[in-house]
């Protein structure tokens, strides 16, 4: 076989393109080595019981989180452990799991639970073993009245939601206020932070309306509504937000008011499932589950590892729907626990003072690590301040209607609590 | 005075796990992970909770599904005196067990009219009322937000101060007030009050014949078990620095039944065995497999239909076997053809 001029030359193109493929493999792989003792980040997950749908989409954020990390150097060149437990969506076992992953598997940081019960019962135990926790849940006390320095939140609670939702609605759905809550600290904490914030903005407010937990037929309640009711706020969980969707509408409500709820009540089910019965309604998300409508490379990139289509958030290959206002703030979490890790030279848990002081205040940008978009962990409340979008079901869909910027939300959002004068 | 030697199997073993309670601070971080100690604590809080089940129906004959409310009564009185009404640790504490030890007599005056299956649904009746209560009363209990609270010392003297947040004190506070209870629980027990308690479960209408009152035996006995429910609820909120509404919901006296069937019931410590195993397996298959209930429901399937006298009849049964072996053996004398085989003929 003899060797042309232009024969060499392609060898030599295509061996010098191996070449580079090759090196720049070897120096990835270089790079990405980590070594030392690894960090290790805990989860405290609600995989069963009432929140599970959600607890999954939280476990599988923050396993794709540690595995890019460890893909890209691990934090401050040390790999990344995840262990994660089983709350049964409980209060005491929540507890007792947050106990279990700090003394027994050792881990340095707490990714907390959705569940506000478990968030509380936890936030006192995280202080006295010194360890950085971030729940998930939404109670406002949990970095107010009951907080501490040791706990952070990075997605939104019921009074920021308060004060993101509530201007916005009065001003395009009407000043005339109904709430229809379920009877438990849920449904009143969210009455009591909008009430606070539809009094100022001259709103009318009705009497609450409260169902027990048990209330399969909501007749009985739903005739309580006031006729000049311009909007109804609901706030039900599971089932009884189904029925309480499904029972307004054949009611006619919908016909009569405008219904306004948080994403919460919507999160992980399709509008599609619910038969048309969430129809027209208006939701406050905190992370729109349609990607147009936050069509970012980050945005797609992180939808990409979580496997779901761009419209309705479904995962491919099973039919569980995306918990696509909460499974960001699990993953960004960790990668707020990079951060400061990284900013203050933490290296063990007698380092976390540092650490606290590295993430109070810390500001980040839109990123692939921070997909949601720009925040601020505020330094005395702990508390990130987010974007909020107000959404709409229209056509089995969840359409945003408007965006609701940080800036906007921290006016009427101030700091409560400041944490930075209290001690280690 | 009993010596070692004249101490019975069973006494023996409850001395060694008597050794085990006093030293686990001590000996468990030299073999395991410190988190146990906790969970040893928990397991005696716990085995508490499921002997005042014991002592209604292993006792009394008195099925109860309600021992959550007291519990959950004890739990709240100590946070909401804590944390809403600024109480320090004594009287917290005191407010707590008095708020469970009432309650049950409030609800015992209904409760004890009735037995067997009636007195069952009375008492999940009695806890689904106080759970609703408890999670619809937001403002005061904090619904199923639960009610975290700030511990006060147990004792202070100048710049001295005691607190439950040395963990090493917390798990002896918990041992003392356990031990205690069990104390009292065993001479009320031996106590002719006991006597007439198993007198009731045995045969009502021939108590009422020999002059007890059954009606009074059961109500004691009701606020006796509400007593210890309350107490193991008021170290639970201490031990967990919270309350919750959950603490009120039936399925936690489910639990405690649980504990005290696979334990065996109508014995003093089979609770805490049952606890201890049944906490021990939780925290064991919870970590590789979040189902794990449906192996701790088989294990209780097989304790109900092949050893219902639990894990402390078994004990019992296996050691009354080896040691009547032995002392079979060292009390027969051999004929005279063994021992010739063994010493061979005299010369």
């Amino acid at each position: 076989m003899t060797t042309s001029r232009r024969s060499f030359m392609k060898m030599v193109l295509a061996g010098t393109a191996l070449g580079q493929g090759l090196n720049l493999t070897l120096t990835k792989n270089l790079f990405a080595k980590t070594t030392g003792e690894p960090i290790i980040i805990g989860h405290q997950c609600d995989l069963t019981g009432g929140i599970s749908s959600w607890g999954y989409w939280h476990d599988k954020a923050a396993k794709a989180a540690v595995d890019y990390l460890n893909d890209n150097n691990g934090i401050a060149g040390r790999p990344v452990k995840y262990v994660v437990e089983d709350t049964e969506t409980n209060a005491p076992t929540g507890a007792r799991k947050f106990r279990s992953l700090v003394q027994r598997s050792k881990a340095d940081f707490v990714i907390g639970s959705v569940h506000s019960g478990i968030n509380l019962a936890t936030v006192p135990i995280a202080k006295e073993l010194k360890t950085i926790y971030i729940p998930q849940g939404m109670a406002a006390v949990m970095t107010g009245a009951k907080g501490n320095r040791y706990v952070f939140r990075v997605n939104s609670d019921t009074y920021s939601q308060a004060a993101a939702g509530a201007a916005w609605a009065m001003n395009n759905l009407g000043k005339n206020w109904g709430f229809i809550f379920a009877d438990y600290g849920w449904g009143w904490s969210h009455f009591n932070e909008h009430k606070a914030v539809l009094d100022k903005l001259g709103a009318s407010v009705g009497k609450p309306i409260a169902v027990p937990l048990d209330a399969k037929d909501f007749l009985p309640y739903l005739t309580k509504v006031a006729k000049g009711t311009d909007e109804l706020y609901s706030i039900f969980f599971g089932s009884q937000s189904v029925a309480y969707y499904t029972q307004s509408k054949s009611l006619g409500l919908d016909k009569r008011m405008k219904r306004y709820s948080v994403i919460c009540t919507h999160e992980a089910i399709s509008p599609k499932d619910m038969g048309g019965a969430s129809e027209g309604i208006y939701m406050l998300e905190y992370h729109p589950r349609m990607l147009k409508y936050k069509d970012t490379p980050h945005n797609r990139k992180v939808r990409d590892l979580m496997r779901v289509d761009p419209v309705d958030g479904k995962e491919d290959g099973s039919k569980k729907i995306i918990a696509g206002s909460h499974y960001w703030a699990v993953w960004e979490g960790i990668f707020f626990i990079q951060k400061a890790i990284e900013k203050s030279g933490w290296k063990s848990k007698k380092d976390t003072p540092d650490f606290i002081q590295a993430l109070e205040g810390l500001a980040v940008k839109e990123s692939f690590e921070h997909p949601q978009g720009d925040k601020v962990m505020r330094a005395k409340d702990h508390k990130a301040v987010i974007n909020f979008y107000m959404s709409k079901v229209q056509n089995g869909e969840i359409h945003v209607q408007h965006n609701i910027p940080a800036a906007d939300v921290e006016s009427r959002f101030p700091p409560r609590y400041d944490f930075t004068k209290e001690s280690f | 005075m009993k010596t070692l030697q004249n101490l019975e199997p069973l006494q023996i073993l409850g001395l060694i796990g008597a050794l085990f309670f006093l030293t686990a601070p001590i000996t468990i971080p030299l073999v395991a992970n410190d988190f146990w100690v906790s969970i040893v604590a928990e397991i005696m809080i716990w085995g508490l909770f499921a002997a005042s089940a014991n002592l209604l129906f292993g006792y009394t004959g008195l099925l109860s599904f309600g021992q959550a409310v007291y519990f959950g009564m004890g739990a709240y009185g100590v946070a909401l005196s804590i944390d809403i009404f600024g109480f320090s640790f004594w009287p917290a504490v005191l407010v707590g067990i008095a708020v469970a030890t009432v309650t049950a007599f409030i609800t015992g005056i209904f409760a004890a009219r009735l037995t067997w299956h009636y007195f069952a649904i009375i008492t999940v009746v009695f806890s689904l009322i106080f759970f609703f209560i408890t999670v619809g009363w937001y403002d005061v209990t904090g619904g199923d937000d639960g009610l975290p609270f700030t511990l006060p010392p147990v004792f202070k003297a100048g710049g001295f101060e005691v607190s439950l947040l040395d963990l090493t004190f917390q798990y002896y506070f918990i041992l003392a007030v356990v031990a205690g209870c069990f104390a009292l629980m065993h001479m009320l027990l031996k106590s002719p009050l006991g006597f007439a308690f198993i007198a009731v479960r045995e045969n009502a209408s021939r108590a009422g014949l020999v002059g007890y009152n059954p009606y009074m035996i059961r109500l004691v006995s009701f606020v006796f078990a509400g007593f210890f429910a309350g107490v193991s609820g008021v170290l639970f909120a201490l031990f967990s620095r919270s309350a919750s509404a959950h603490f009120l919901f039936w399925t936690v006296s489910g639990e405690g039944v649980v504990w005290m069937i696979v334990g065996g019931a109508g014995t003093l410590f089979g609770p805490v065995l049952g606890a201890a195993f049944l906490i021990i397996v939780r925290e064991e298959l919870s970590l590789y497999w979040e189902h794990y209930l449906l192996v701790v429901g088989v294990i209780v399937i097989l304790f109900v239909t092949y050893a219902p006298q639990g894990i402390m009849g078994l004990l019992k049964s296996a050691l009354d076997r080896i040691f009547k072996r032995e002392r079979e053996a060292a009390n027969s004398v051999p004929t005279v053809g063994e021992a010739v085989a063994k010493e061979g003929p005299e010369s």
